[in-house]
């Protein structure tokens, strides 16, 4: 039995909603304006600290955007520990694609811890998903509003996320 | 099947292993890093290959580890795509990588346009959605605009209604006391001074109600001839005690034939002379105002000139704004004459011009071609022999709810001949009109509990076909459409004058259904 000395942590959620941005920004420190569609998944690893005080190596994979977990995305979701569900607050279809992508996953790894990323914080004059919307989502699960153009929000969201993963 | 040829094998070991760099990383059971051979660096990992070595076990976290699988298109930190491989080998495990680049690359480049494609498409749904909601705002807006407007003319209507009606009235009664007062120089002076005041108000009322029109053109015009000379008369009585008060000369220059009769709608030209002649008044201190009234060629020339403090040039055109007034000194009156006189002078087809500098007065220039009558004396020279009208034409129901003005009408009808019946209310109107058949009936358009046009239209409907004359204190076009649409035959609005109540007669007994 091989001893599990990471944690890996999916992100999904729809096709252009600034998965690959936020990884980069979150371990890299950069952003693109860019945009470049992920083709399979692209991986990275960071150290994080727990709030126990202890790291914790994170695996993240970063997934294609999609709107359905097929065979494929289920091979790549199993042994997640964690998911970060992302949605583009100026295409409110996208935050459903994310809450179904939820519920999808779920049956592939139903242990994991989840959160909710609300990206492109900057736009928010275009936003099209209400805050009343927000704070109905908040009694559910995690929801960060982040931006991956300022970082807003990015550090916290996986911070919330690590702090929920298992020991 | 038999082997391949061993040369063409050697070939596709040599391709397979030049574009897919096959890298193997080997583990112990307990995940242990054991060594790797091929060409861990054309995948971007560690020239040290243990540093790498966590990584790629850690991919498989959570994945079977009795089966061997298979993870396509794997970008790693190192920015390769692979094809990664988990197999087993006894008790320990070896992770096979395999370069997907070339493929990511095409894949990617599909996908891309896809992606961008139906990103666009959103942002295009999203901007047509935009357009949507911004024509919606906009016709809700207009419909807003248009409902204030409705209520504007609908305050107008009752504003004329409400102006003209005692207006009316006094006139009237002043006219009576003019016969009745004797010579009493004191009581001569007080009906002057009445008489002016009402004209002022009524000439302040009336810009009012013009100013409320807007610039739709609704303003309706009553071109006939008219007596210039009485008019300058009236105007200079009106304007003298102003220009007395200054100690101004007022000096008028009427150029007008006596064969001559022009033909203007009297109150505008009376409103375009009045206003013209208090602004001078108002704005001169001392000197002299000159009125020029000249009547030639089918042209009505109307000049006012004063010694006042002149215009300067950056408020020639603002003064004619409404709620203006005059320019740097100017704080009287409503600042609204010169913006009625242009409109007025506009809806003539006339022009207006000025003359001023500062210090030195100012000239108004005012020339108005000659109107046409409207209907009146075309009427009268087009129709059948007047009398011959009259003899064919021999009863009347009169139907309004207002006994002095039903008398009036009762009055009138009854000088011309026509055997006369008046119902106070719709009813009654109604029933008698259908069993009398009359061939004059004259519907006031306010009845108590009911309306004059719905009377109208009823009547109509039933196959009424005499002539029909609606009344109406509201003079706006809006009334006079409705009524007309309503099926009467003419249209007549108070006060009402007994010439143009002759021509309105005939004209609907000519008309008639």
């Amino acid at each position: 039995m091989i001893r599990a000395t990471a944690r890996k942590i999916c992100m999904l959620g729809d096709f252009g909603v600034g998965k690959t941005s936020l990884v980069a920004r979150y371990v890299h420190g950069t952003f693109s304006e860019k945009y470049l569609t992920t083709v399979g998944v692209k991986v990275d690893t960071c150290q994080v600290a727990r709030p126990d005080g202890t790291d914790c190596k994170l695996v993240v994979w970063d997934m294609a955007g999609r709107n359905g977990v097929d065979a494929l995305a289920a091979s790549y979701l199993r042994g997640a520990s964690g998911l970060l569900m992302v949605a583009d607050g100026t295409r409110a279809a996208t935050l459903r694609t994310a809450l179904d992508l939820l519920m999808q996953a779920r049956a592939v790894v139903p242990d994991a811890a989840a959160v909710l990323m609300l990206n492109k914080l900057d736009l928010i004059e275009h936003w099209e998903i209400e805050p009343l919307t927000v704070a109905e989502l908040r009694n559910s699960l995690p929801v960060f509003e982040t931006s991956a153009l300022s970082g807003d929000g990015v550090v916290r969201a996986f911070a919330a996320l690590t702090a929920k993963l298992p020991a | 099947m038999s082997a391949l040829p061993p040369p063409v094998l050697a070939h596709l070991q040599h391709t397979v292993l030049a574009r897919l760099h096959p890298t193997v990383f080997s583990y112990a059971a307990d995940g242990r890093f054991l060594g790797c051979s091929g060409e861990p660096a054309a995948f971007g990992l560690d020239a040290d290959p243990s540093g790498s070595a966590d990584l790629l076990r850690d991919l498989f976290i959570g994945m079977d580890e009795e089966a061997a699988c298979e993870l396509p298109f794997i970008v790693l930190p190192g920015g390769r795509s692979t094809h990664l491989h988990r197999l087993r080998d006894g008790e320990g495990f070896h992770i096979l990588l395999l370069d997907a680049g070339d493929e990511h690359a095409r894949q990617q480049a599909q996908q891309q346009i896809a992606n961008e494609e139906t990103l666009a498409g959103q942002e295009k749904s999203k901007a047509i959605g935009l357009l949507k909601r911004i024509r919606s705002d906009l016709e809700s807006e207009r419909s807003e605009l248009e409902e204030a407007n409705a209520l504007k003319s609908a305050l107008i209507s009752t504003l004329s209604h409400e102006f003209r009606t005692p207006l009316t009235s006094v006139f009237g009664y002043l006219h009576l006391l003019e016969r009745v007062i004797g010579r009493d120089p004191n009581a001569v002076q007080a009906l002057r001074a009445i008489q002016r005041n009402a004209t002022y108000l009524f000439t302040l009322a009336e810009n009012l109600l013009e100013y409320g029109r807007g610039d739709s053109g609704t303003a309706l015009l009553h071109p006939d001839e008219i007596d210039l000379l009485a008019l300058a008369r009236d105007v200079e009585a009106m304007i003298r005690p102003l220009a007395d008060d200054k100690r101004l000369e007022l000096v008028f220059d009427i150029r007008v034939r006596e064969e001559d009769r022009p033909v203007y709608d009297e109150l505008r030209v009376r409103q375009i002379l009045v206003n013209l002649l208090s602004n001078a008044a108002r704005y001169t201190v001392a000197g002299r105002i000159g009125v020029g009234l000249a009547f030639a060629d089918g042209q009505l020339a109307i000049e006012v000139a004063d010694t006042g403090p002149g215009i300067p040039p950056e408020y020639r055109e603002r003064i004619f704004e409404p709620f203006n007034r005059g320019g740097p000194g100017g704080r009287k009156g409503a600042g609204l004459g010169l913006s009625i006189v242009r409109r007025l002078v506009q809806q003539m087809g006339g022009q207006i011009t000025l003359d001023s500098a500062p210090g030195q007065g100012s000239r108004f220039r005012v020339e108005l071609p000659q109107q046409v009558r409207t209907g009146g004396a075309d009427l009268v020279a087009d129709a059948p022999d007047r009398t011959e009208l009259w003899t064919r034409a021999r009863s009347a129901i009169v139907v309004d709810d207002d006994p002095d003005v039903a008398h009036l009408l009762e009055s009138l009808l009854l000088d011309l001949g026509f055997k006369v019946e008046v119902h106070p209310n719709a009813a009654d109107g109604e029933a008698a009109a259908a069993r009398e058949r009359p061939d004059l009936l004259l519907v006031d358009v306010h009845l108590s509990g009911s309306s004059g046009n719905a009377l109208v239209f009823r009547l109509r409907a039933q196959g009424y076909r005499g002539a029909i004359v609606t009344v109406s204190a509201n003079a706006s076009r809006e009334a006079q459409d409705a009524a007309l649409k309503a099926g009467a035959s003419a249209f007549l609005t108070k006060p009402i004058e007994l010439s143009r109540f002759i021509l309105t007669i005939q004209r609907a007994l000519q008309r008639g259904g």
